[in-house]
């Protein structure tokens, strides 16, 4: 008999990522990749996914040499007190930025497409409290829910992606490289942040019941994530066409709005409560990881009583704009831009400074 | 208006009154002492203890040994002991001995025999129907085993029937409980310990294991925790169940409570524990998971595809049953254009005529239909026909023809009702039944919105449960070795391996099988 | 046992909470008005006059099945937009209005001509509850009067009706599939004309051989309904332009791969016995080839278009199936029949309309790598200087499910 250590297995692992960066799809992370780079926009995912390797490759490396030590740990002991503070204190505010921004635009999106009436403070209450529910009971805990829906939500996914292909046609994809390679090439690059929470996924290293198998996990969960995007960015173009799809503040829903199975003509609701669901997952583990990250900053053992305390604050941050749909929009395109750098710097740094002190031998 | 609410609520919360309390120092420095050699003034003191001639079935026989020439005296309740065998091996063989040994072993012809000096521990056997013979000159008692308690014999399981397996089920004497068992293990180390849990009562627990499978860890667990309870009484398993498990407050059992013989073997094979105990016709099996209570044996006893089809049809009850009502509430009241547009005009044009809201509506049913099912459990059996005639009539019949309840409602409830008799285990239909109102009110609340979040807490709570340390819904999340056993069960060549979260000393159990072999 | 009291106490409040707040979202189904059909004509100045067509829930049920009541409502009144115009209906329909089971936008030919009435159009995409596979009719005349003229005889549901008409007219592919969606992506992707389905219930006497028609010249007789629905209202750049006839929408359909191709009827003049006509089944599964080729500042358009044939009557008694020769002059005189017919549509389009509502931007858009040099190219504009060449390529599929024909002379024998 096995008591709970609080570990994560590889399957449970790749079930969050896929299921938290999975849910870019669905928001309005292809509204902007649209206005970039047009109906070349899966192309730009592709490019981005690949891109990212190198950052990723560089991190995993550098927790090959450090085992048992999270990114906390390692940043510290590679760069030093003061400065090595000042990054992680840098990656608190981006992750607690970037979990404000999102949790606003998804009840942004719950309050536009499905409950118009309702006060947002009301929807965004619910979103945190089930939330900080799910992150207070743990890591482990947030796995087992998040690959015990898996199977479900990745079939209605599959489901609305696919009558969106059948109801699409697939020549909207043409002229094939939209805006053009330079931009795409340009623009891949300059929106890396995209694949970012991989950098903040290294903060669960420890938990990971093998280090090996965390690495295949990663690497899976990165082309299963890539090319998953990348489907659901064709097939929206394939819907709307390229002109329109860049109107629409959130293609997904719009979407599920449009295409008919059958009988029932309008099948929204039919996806909503899965795409809830993959929500609830995101939001519990960005909760978890700015918990753990906070506790790591500032010397918090029992982080998870943390979690109720950061739930309100963003939930109070949250409603601070006035309209999630102008105010976030134009704020969140140069955050994503700010963080880029970081995402592709940082690793870089880690990874020289583990060079230099003649950790990684290559 | 919360500090006004938690007063009313707590005004009544005052100290306790102090008990007042014979002492019984003395009973028990009396019990604390041995025999002495003197019959007279054993028999006196015994006397005392069991108030002969008052205590109407407490028989305090007198007679004299032929062959060792002493007189000697037996003790024994009439109602528990079989008075045959008292006669037959007691009474005949001392009065018929015509040997020279002067051991009342070899007198005596019962099967058990054993010597008990305390009077603590003569109680005790007594009081488990045994027979005590005391001897003049001897400070100790001899304890012949001739127990005999009344119960009914081995009947059908009631609850947990099957068409294709074994109609055995447990009866409330755990000596023939153990023997049901043991009919179906034939090996030597199946291991009976037994723990005695209650101070007064003296209850006792049968522990059964099989000693090289089962892990120590977890078996010394089991015994820790069923040692802990300071408590004078537990007359059976399913107030013990209450005492031992990991969550009392929890919504969902995690201790499976089976009668079924066969079922309680099979876990035990598999390195699962199982306590038996008199007063119970059924057994204890821990730890449990989400898994062996969604499980029937029967799923195991029908061939493969329709095995697999139960188990759907039961995954599918559960949901409907979970989901149904809240999901009616949900679509009508918050998502209607998700109705195909005939339906909703059906329903639209049937809820016009009805007073009072949805979810009025539904609570009114469910309570309704809630309130036929207890009823029916609890209604005389010569009456019983009535409930369903009520039930069916008024409910189904003339509260649509009221214009109390719309026809889609009954429909949606009876559905619900309907599938919640598809999942067997009392303890998860409970859980089920429960946790749906839930739903439902969030449901009512925030539509799809409100029914997912609640949804999600539960299945948050679900999978942070533990039974004895192991996670809820093990093996499918976490990850273990195992028969694979979880929604639908494998091929049974397939299921090669013991579950991997009990940590048995044996993992494998059963060796692997080609395909081509098992064809021919 | 203290935290169970807590947690009790919390729930007792937020029920409480929730009981004096009340639901946002939440409505009942019986406290809404079904709008099935909106109604849009031009009113006074920069005003549009709207009509409801709502759906009474009670008519035709079970239980209310015995109601006196009307199947629809009707409410015509002025509005500035379709946002307002929910809640002023509101002073007269006691019920809260809903877009739940809207199926049908109707539109007068007036107001679509308009050059403002793109503005009025957006107004759907601000709405949550208009979707976007509403569907969208033109009418010949005032949207308020089609609707309230219009009285189906056996789908007395009003959303059944326009389901089923819009449904197996398209099948046919006499109307064009035509909604919100469609009208947009088009209008915004502009490089194609917008094709919606055309309607009315008044006749004309107007005189025109079958196939040929538009809508409101089919002649009826018997009870029925007057409305029909036929041929389609063009639009370019989101204002309507002009009308195709029912004829011409089929054969625009077989040119266009954006949609389901219609398998249809039609017939021809037997090119054996110049008195009979022969009935045939124009059956289309494959896609069109079209591709574009750039000549000395002069583009080229190469289409081809693969058709089924299946020939169902022979009233000239020549046999088709055991005679080859006569099958292969067929096959000639019908691929030039139907390339004359196509041909006519495209120089049609191309001098009427100045644009195409065949899709074949969508084709034409492959030979782009990007967007700017597509959208510099300007599809719209180069179209009505392009050259079509048609080539229709015509297979014969069955001849009816009985083959052999007597030979008249023997049974007039």
């Amino acid at each position: 008999m096995e008591r709970s250590k609080g570990k994560i297995a590889t399957r449970e692992f790749i079930a969050i990522v896929i299921l938290t960066i999975g849910a870019k799809m669905t928001d309005d992370t292809p509204a902007i990749l649209y206005e970039k780079f047009s109906n070349a926009a899966w192309m730009a995912i592709i490019i981005i996914g690949i891109f990212s390797v190198i950052p990723i490759w560089l991190l995993i490396n550098v927790f090959n040499t450090y085992k048992e030590k999270n990114l906390i740990e390692i940043v510290l002991y590679l760069l030093g007190k003061p400065f090595g503070y000042f990054v992680l204190f840098c990656l608190l505010v981006i992750g607690s930025v970037a979990i404000t921004i999102d949790s606003s635009i998804y009840t942004d999106i719950v309050g536009t497409m499905y409950f118009t009436e309702t006060p947002t403070i009301v929807l965004y209450a619910i979103l945190m409290a089930t939330c900080a529910f799910g992150a207070k009971r743990g890591l482990e805990q947030i796995g087992s829910f998040a690959w015990s829906i898996l199977l479900w939500i990745k079939l209605s996914l599959f489901l609305a992606l696919l009558l969106t292909f059948f109801q699409g046609k697939l020549d909207f994809i043409f002229p094939l490289f939209g805006r053009g390679v330079d931009e795409i090439m340009h623009g891949g690059i300059s929106n890396l942040s995209i694949c970012a929470d991989f950098l903040f996924l290294t903060l669960i290293v420890p938990f990971a019941v093998n280090h090996a198998e965390f690495k295949k996990a990663i690497w899976i969960s990165l082309c299963i994530v890539t090319v998953e995007l990348a489907i659901a960015l064709i097939a929206f173009v394939a819907l709307f066409d390229y002109e329109p799809v860049k109107m629409l503040n959130y293609p997904f829903h719009e979407a599920i709005r449009y295409i008919r199975l059958e009988f029932l003509p309008n099948i929204e609701a039919l996806f909503f409560p899965f795409w809830l669901l993959a929500l609830f997952i995101r939001f519990s583990f960005y909760l978890y990881l700015i918990a753990l990250l906070f506790g790591g900053l500032f010397k918090i053992k029992d982080f998870e009583y943390l979690i109720p305390s950061l739930a309100t604050l963003f939930v109070l941050l949250g409603v601070i704009p006035e309209n999630p749909t102008f105010s976030i929009f134009h704020f969140r395109d140069p955050f994503l831009k700010i963080v880029t750098p970081v995402f592709l710097l940082l690793p870089c740094l880690l990874w020289v400074m583990s060079k230099i002190k003649g950790d990684i031998k290559v | 208006m919360y500090s006004l609410l938690k007063k009313m609520i707590n005004r009544k919360q005052q100290a306790p009154t102090p008990f007042i309390e014979k002492s019984s120092k003395e009973d028990i420095t009396l019990k604390k002492q041995c025999i002495t050699d003197k019959l007279n003034k054993t028999v006196d003191i015994f006397s005392h203890i069991y108030s002969v001639g008052k205590n109407n079935d407490v028989i305090f026989r007198k007679f004299h040994v032929q062959a060792l020439k002493k007189d000697a005296a037996l003790l024994f309740i009439n109602t528990i002991t079989d008075t045959d065998h008292i006669e037959e091996y007691i009474l005949k063989s001392i009065q018929q001995y015509s040997g020279t040994s002067q051991k009342v072993e070899d007198i005596v012809t019962t099967p058990g025999i054993k010597k008990v000096q305390v009077i603590e521990d003569v109680i005790i056997e007594i009081n488990k129907g045994n027979a005590a013979l005391f001897i003049d000159g001897e400070s100790v008692a001899y304890i012949l085993s001739v127990s005999n308690f009344q119960g009914r014999g081995i009947e059908k399981a009631e609850n947990e029937v099957v068409v294709k397996g074994p109609k055995e089920a447990f009866n409330e004497k755990a000596n023939t409980n153990i023997s049901l068992i043991r009919k179906k293990i034939k090996t030597e180390s199946l291991v009976v310990e037994s723990v005695t849990v209650s101070k007064r009562s003296k209850n006792e627990v049968y522990i059964l294991y099989l000693k090289d499978i089962v892990n120590e860890e977890l078996l010394s667990d089991v015994k820790e925790r069923l040692c802990m309870s300071d408590v004078d009484s537990i007359q059976n398993l399913s107030m013990l169940e209450q005492r031992i498990e990991d969550s009392t407050k929890s919504l969902f059992p995690t201790i499976l409570y089976t009668e079924r013989p066969d079922r309680a073997s099979s876990f035990l094979e598999d390195g699962y524990i199982v306590l038996l105990m008199d007063n119970s016709p059924a057994s204890l099996v821990l730890p449990a998971t989400f898994w062996s209570f969604f499980h029937t044996s029967e799923d195991h006893y029908l061939r493969f595809l329709y095995g697999n089809f139960t188990r759907a049809l039961r995954l599918l009850a559960m949901f409907i049953t979970l989901l149904i009502s809240a999901l009616y509430i949900a679509i009508t009241n918050y998502h209607a254009e998700m109705l195909p547009p005939d339906l909703l005009l059906a329903i639209s044009s049937t809820r016009e005529i009805v007073a009072f809201p949805a979810v009025v509506e539904v609570f009114l049913m469910e309570f309704a239909f809630e309130l036929i099912k207890e009823a029916g459990l609890r209604v005389p059996s010569p009456i019983g026909p009535t409930i369903g005639i009520v039930g069916a009539l008024i409910l189904g019949q003339a509260a649509v023809q009221a214009n109390l309840v719309s026809p889609i409602v009954v429909i949606v409830v009876a559905l619900g009702g309907l599938t919640s008799f598809a999942i067997g285990d009392l303890a998860l239909n409970f859980a089920v039944r429960l946790s749906r109102f839930f739903l439902i009110i969030s449901a009512s609340l925030f539509g799809l919105y409100g029914l997912t979040a609640m949804f999600s807490i539960g299945l948050f709570y679900l999978v942070s449960l533990r039974s004895f340390g192991v996670p809820y819904l093990a093996p499918m999340t976490p990850k273990y070795t195992s028969g694979k056993d979880t929604l639908f069960r494998r091929l049974i060549f397939h299921e090669m391996f013991r579950p991997g979260y009990l940590k048995p000393q044996d993992m494998k159990k059963a060796g692997e099988v080609s395909d081509g072999k098992k064809q021919g | 046992m203290k935290k169970l009291l807590w947690i009790l106490k919390s729930v007792i409040i937020l029920l409480l909470l929730v009981m004096i707040s009340g639901c946002w979202d939440q409505m009942e189904v019986d406290r809404k008005a079904y709008v099935v059909g909106i109604g849009l004509d031009k009113g006074k100045k920069e005003k549009i006059n709207v009509t409801y067509l709502i759906s009474n829930p009670e008519y035709a049920s079970q239980q209310g099945g015995n109601t006196n009541e009307p199947a629809t409502e009707i409410i015509t009144f002025e509005a500035n937009d379709l946002i307002t115009s929910r809640n002023i209906a509101n002073s007269v329909i006691a019920k809260e209005i809903s877009y739940d089971m809207l199926s049908v936008i109707i539109v007068s030919k007036q107001l679509a001509k308009d050059k403002n009435f793109i503005r009025w159009m957006y107004d759907s995409t601000k709405d949550r509850e208009i979707k976007r596979n509403t569907a969208f009719l033109v009418t010949k005349e005032k949207a308020s009067s089609f609707i309230e003229q219009n009285e189906p005889k056996l789908e007395t549901r009003p959303h059944k009706y326009f389901t089923l008409i819009f449904e197996h007219a398209g099948e046919t592919g006499l109307i064009p599939r035509s909604d919100l969606m469609r009208y947009f992506r088009i209008t915004e992707a502009d490089g194609d004309l917008f094709l919606a389905a055309l309607g009315t219930n008044q006749q004309t006497n107007q005189e025109r051989s079958n196939g040929h028609l538009e809508a409101g010249e089919f002649k009826i007789k018997g009870k029925t309904n007057k409305t029909n629905l036929m041929g389609s209202a063009v639009f370019k750049e989101g204002r309507m332009i002009g009308e195709l006839s029912g004829e011409e929408t089929r054969l625009s359909l077989l040119l266009n791969d954006t949609v389901k191709s219609p398998n249809y009827t039609t017939t021809f003049q037997d090119p054996f016995n110049k008195d009979y006509d022969i009935t045939a089944k124009i059956i289309k599964n494959k896609r069109n080839n079209v591709s574009m080729q750039q000549m000395n500042g002069k583009t080229i358009l190469n289409i081809k278009v693969p058709l089924t044939l299946e020939v169902l009557t022979d009233h000239s008694m020549v046999n088709y199936a055991k005679n080859k020769e006569k099958r292969n002059q067929l096959k000639r005189y019908f691929t030039t029949k139907i390339t004359e017919k196509l041909n006519k549509l495209v120089i049609k389009t191309q001098k009427d309309f100045k644009g195409q509502p065949f899709g074949w931007s969508l084709q034409g858009r492959k030979y782009f790598l990007t967007v700017d040099e597509y959208e510099k190219y300007d599809w719209m504009k180069s179209y009505p200087n392009m050259e079509v060449n048609m080539s229709v390529e015509i297979r014969f599929g069955e001849f009816g499910r009985q083959t052999d024909l007597p030979k008249i002379k023997q049974v007039r024998d």
